[in-house]
C-alpha cells in the first residue's frame, strides 16, 4: 500500500489543525513513508511542506496560478499521485468546503473505490480501516485496493504556527513535468471566490441558514 | 431543455424530506425551463435476476411491492415521471453500495441537471460522485430564487440559469415551499440494475455517533449563554430547526480542544468548540468573531429570539 494526501489548492479557510489531523493520520498508514502533493501558490506550497515535514510526510508541489473546479484539480492530482505509484489518497476535505467534491473527482477518475467524511483511520495489514460519519452512526469499513478517501480529522488546537521557510525537502514539479497541458487544464477554470464580508443584519444571517432548514423541522405556521 | 432528474432516498417506505424538498424545487424549474421532470429511486430486491457483467433491463409493466404509494406521493409533489432502478445490493448511502444502480439510471435518462436533496442521506456520496461522472459544475447547498424565469443560488452565491450550457448536479438546502398537490397518472419505469456493490469496501460494524461528530448542523452555547433559560429554550429551538444536536460546553479539557466540521455551526454565546471544519459559521454574541460568515451581536437573548423569527416566516 503506498499513501498519497491531497491538501488542496489554497490555504485552509480558518486553521490548519484539520491539515495537521489528515497529514498526522497519513503519516500513521505507513508501511512506506507517505507523499503529500499540495498545488498553488508559492506560499501555500511552504505551508503546506513544512507542516508535511513537521508530519514526517514528504511533499509534492505543483506551482500554478490556475484556478480550477474540482474536474481540474483531480486530474492533477492523479496526475502526481501516478509519480509515487500511490494506490490510496486521502483528501483533506475539513480545510475548505469545496474540497470534498474533489474526493468524488479523484475517485471517479481513477475508478476507485471512494470513502467521504472519515473521522479515524487504521492500518491493519493490507486493509485499512476507516470509520466515517453517516447520520447519526459511525460507520467502519474496511477497504482494500485502490480508494479515496476524504479525511475529517482534526490535528491538536494551534493559535500560532512559524513562518514557512521555503523547503529543501518538497520536491517542485510543474504541469508539464505531470504530462499536463495548462491550456487544456484551463477549460475547467473557475472564477475565484472573492472573500467576503460577514453578515450582520438578522435578515441576511436568517438566509444563510435558511439552506440549512432541516426537511424534517416541524413548520410552526408563522406566516 | 433536456430532463431534470431528481434522487430520491428512502425514509423506510416513504420519500425523504429533503428528497422531497429537492423534488418541489426541481418541479419549479421543470415548469419554468420547460423541462420534462424525472424522480428517480433505488429499489433492493433480494434475488433480482442481474449480473455484474450485464447491462440495465427495462422492464415494462412490472409492479414492485409498495410502489404504488410512491408514485402516488411523488406524482403529488411534481414528478412528471418515476424511473425505479432494482438492485440485488442492500441499499446504503453509500457510492460503494448504490453507485452501480445509479449509474444506471444516469445512462438511461442522461439528464443535463441532477438534484439532491442536501440533507438526504445520499446526497454527500452520490452528488459530487455525479458531477464527476456527467462533467458537471456542483452547486452546494442551493435555493430556487426569481419569479417566472426560476435560476438556482448556491451559499457561495454562484448562480444555474436556464441558457448556462454544461451539465449540473445541485444539492438543495432548506425544506419545500408550499404548493398545490397535483393529481396525475404517471409513467413508471423499471430498471434492473447490474449486481454489484464495490468489493473493496466491506461493512464491518456500526455504532450510535456522539454529538460531536455531527456533520450537518450543530448548534453550540456557551456556558455564559446558558445562564438564561430563554437562550437555551430558544437554543434548542434553533437546533431542531436546522436538524442538528446543541453542544454545551462544560468548561472541560476536552473543550479547548473539541473543534467541529459540521456544515453550519452556530455558535452562541463564547463557545468553546473551534468551528474551524465548518463551511458557515455564524456567531450570535460572544465578543469579536473571526473568519465567520454571519454575526448578530448581544445582547444574546433579544438577539436570538428575533433571528427565531425571520427564519419560522422563511418556513
Amino acid at each position: 500500500m503506498t499513501v498519497a494526501i491531497w491538501l488542496g489548492s489554497a490555504v485552509p479557510v480558518r486553521t490548519i489543525r484539520w491539515l495537521d489531523g489528515a497529514l498526522a493520520a497519513a503519516a500513521k498508514l505507513g508501511p512506506t513513508k507517505p507523499t503529500a502533493i499540495v498545488a498553488g501558490d508559492l506560499g501555500w506550497l511552504e505551508l503546506a511542506a513544512d507542516r508535511a515535514l513537521r508530519a514526517k510526510v514528504a511533499c509534492i508541489g505543483i506551482a500554478t496560478e490556475l484556478s480550477l473546479d474540482y474536474l481540474g484539480w483531480a486530474q492533477i492530482v492523479i496526475a502526481a499521485a501516478k509519480t509515487v505509484e500511490a494506490t490510496t489518497i486521502l483528501v483533506d476535505e475539513a480545510s475548505r468546503p469545496e474540497r470534498f467534491a474533489e474526493v468524488a473527482a479523484i475517485a471517479e477518475l481513477l475508478d476507485a473505490a471512494q470513502l467521504t467524511n472519515v473521522v479515524s483511520i487504521a492500518r491493519e495489514g493490507e486493509v485499512v480501516r476507516a470509520t466515517r460519519s453517516a447520520g447519526g452512526e459511525l460507520q467502519t469499513f474496511h477497504v482494500r485496493g485502490e480508494a479515496v478517501i476524504g479525511l475529517r480529522i482534526a490535528g491538536p488546537k494551534i493559535e500560532e504556527y512559524p513562518t514557512p521557510m521555503p523547503s529543501a525537502a518538497m520536491k517542485r514539479l510543474d504541469l508539464a513535468a505531470l504530462g499536463l497541458d495548462a491550456n487544456v487544464l484551463a477549460h475547467r477554470a473557475v472564477a475565484p471566490h472573492a472573500p467576503r464580508e460577514p453578515q450582520r443584519t438578522t435578515d441576511r444571517v436568517a438566509d444563510l441558514i435558511s439552506v440549512h432548514v432541516s426537511a424534517r423541522a416541524p413548520r410552526t405556521g408563522a406566516a | 431543455m433536456g430532463s431534470i432528474l431528481v434522487h430520491i432516498d428512502l425514509d423506510g417506505p416513504r420519500p425523504d424530506p429533503s428528497s422531497l424538498a429537492a423534488l418541489a424545487v426541481a418541479r419549479a424549474l421543470a415548469s419554468s425551463w420547460g423541462a420534462t421532470l424525472y424522480a428517480a429511486l433505488i429499489i433492493h430486491e433480494p434475488g433480482e435476476r442481474s449480473a455484474p457483467d450485464s447491462t440495465a433491463q427495462v422492464m415494462t409493466g412490472a409492479r414492485i411491492p409498495g410502489i404504488d404509494r410512491l408514485e402516488d406521493e411523488l406524482s403529488r409533489a411534481g414528478a412528471d415521471k418515476i424511473v425505479v432502478a432494482v438492485t440485488d445490493t442492500p441499499v446504503l448511502p453509500l457510492w460503494g453500495a448504490i453507485g452501480g444502480a445509479w449509474q444506471t439510471v444516469l445512462d438511461h435518462l442522461r439528464p443535463r441537471l441532477v438534484l439532491f436533496g442536501a440533507d438526504a442521506p445520499s446526497a454527500i456520496e452520490l452528488g459530487p460522485r455525479t458531477g464527476a461522472r456527467i462533467g458537471g459544475r456542483v452547486f452546494m447547498r442551493a435555493r430556487a430564487t426569481g419569479g417566472d424565469l426560476v435560476q438556482l443560488r448556491d451559499r457561495e452565491g454562484a448562480f444555474l440559469r436556464v441558457g448556462d450550457s454544461g451539465a449540473a448536479v445541485v444539492l438543495v438546502g432548506g425544506r419545500a415551499p408550499a404548493r398545490p398537490a397535483r393529481d396525475e397518472d404517471i409513467d413508471v419505469v423499471v430498471l434492473v440494475a447490474p449486481s454489484g456493490a464495490d468489493p473493496r469496501l466491506e461493512l464491518a460494524s456500526s455504532a450510535p455517533a456522539e454529538p460531536a461528530h455531527a456533520l450537518g448542523a450543530v448548534v453550540a452555547l456557551g456556558e455564559d449563554a446558558a445562564a438564561d433559560p430563554a437562550v437555551v429554550a430558544d437554543a434548542a429551538r434553533l437546533a431542531e430547526l436546522v436538524g442538528g444536536p446543541v453542544l454545551r460546553s462544560t468548561g472541560g479539557r476536552a473543550d479547548k480542544h473539541a473543534a467541529s466540521s459540521a456544515q453550519l455551526f452556530i455558535g452562541i454565546g463564547e463557545t468553546k468548540v473551534e468551528p474551524s471544519g465548518s463551511s458557515s459559521v455564524i456567531r450570535i454574541g460572544g465578543g469579536p468573531a473571526r473568519y465567520v460568515d454571519g454575526a448578530l451581536a448581544e445582547p444574546i437573548a433579544p438577539a436570538l429570539a428575533e433571528l427565531l423569527r425571520a427564519l419560522e416566516a422563511r418556513s
